[in-house]
């Protein structure tokens, strides 16, 4: 099985993580945690990656709430003789928390080569506004 | 269930022996090995004596001013090396990719396939 139900960000995980990028490589060590997560930003957008081969989008479950996304499925096994069988089955699950407001019609998720990408667009009010300065 | 990494190289793209099941069916052999972020032209497949070789490299690309906040993957190499055996028949191996998972059939050799054999009254 290879599911994690915890969030993205817990504390003492979070701190330790903190640690281990001091010391360590820049890749997160949340290596139990499936599938693995890159998440970044820019001015218009949250960007969520997974890679999650194998996996079709119809078998994908992505939720949005109000605090966060979900992303849930499960990855089956094939039928046949196994001699060796290394790549993970069962149902998975991870939680994202989104601390800034989503603009909630326009998310979109593509999956390309078995690597998901979900863009969340932020809302208006957050982006950052160039206020003009009226001189009376 | 983890990626194991081999060995980093000195360019600075680790590199990963991916998990892969190796199944049989009625059809033959089949391999099937996790590679997600490869594209199709990226993915090499070497086949010398009784060696196959799979590598790939995937292309993951940032948007200008794309900040990260997590990172729990990132750009690799992924390369594995499996032995045939003598029952597979060399000639007729395919590989499809689909979904970031590369799917090689290695059907039987023609002497390896059960075969009836007729019975001639007289």
């Amino acid at each position: 099985m290879v599911i994690d139900f915890s969030t993205l960000y817990d504390v003492p995980r979070y701190m330790d993580k903190l640690f281990e990028d001091f010391w360590g490589p820049s890749i997160s060590r949340r290596r139990m945690a499936y599938p693995p997560l890159n998440i970044s930003e820019d001015e218009g957008a949250l960007y969520v990656k997974a890679e999650i081969p194998g996996v079709a989008m119809e078998d994908l479950e992505l939720t949005l709430t109000d605090k966060g996304i979900t992303l849930k499925g499960e990855r089956k096994s094939g039928e046949g003789k196994y001699f060796r069988q290394e790549r993970p089955t069962g149902v998975f699950q991870r939680i994202v928390s989104l601390n800034v407001p989503i603009d909630r019609n326009g998310v979109k998720a593509t999956m390309t080569n078995g690597v998901l990408e979900v863009v969340l667009p932020k809302s208006e009010e957050v982006k950052p506004k160039k206020i003009d300065i009226e001189i009376s | 269930m983890t990626k194991e990494m081999t060995k980093a190289q000195p360019q600075g793209l680790p590199r990963f022996r991916q998990p892969s099941d190796i199944l049989e069916r009625e059809e033959g052999y089949y391999i099937y090995m996790d590679l997600p972020g490869v594209d199709k032209e990226d993915l090499v497949l070497d086949l010398k004596e009784n060696e196959m070789v799979v590598s790939g490299k995937t292309r993951y690309a940032s948007r200008p001013e794309e900040k990260y906040i997590e990172v729990e993957f990132g750009n690799c190499e992924y390369r594995r090396t499996f032995t045939l055996s003598e029952s597979v028949d060399r000639e007729k191996i395919k590989a499809n990719l689909k979904n970031g998972v590369l799917e090689i059939h290695m059907p039987k050799a023609e002497k390896a396939q059960p075969k009836r054999i007729e019975i001639q009254a007289g």
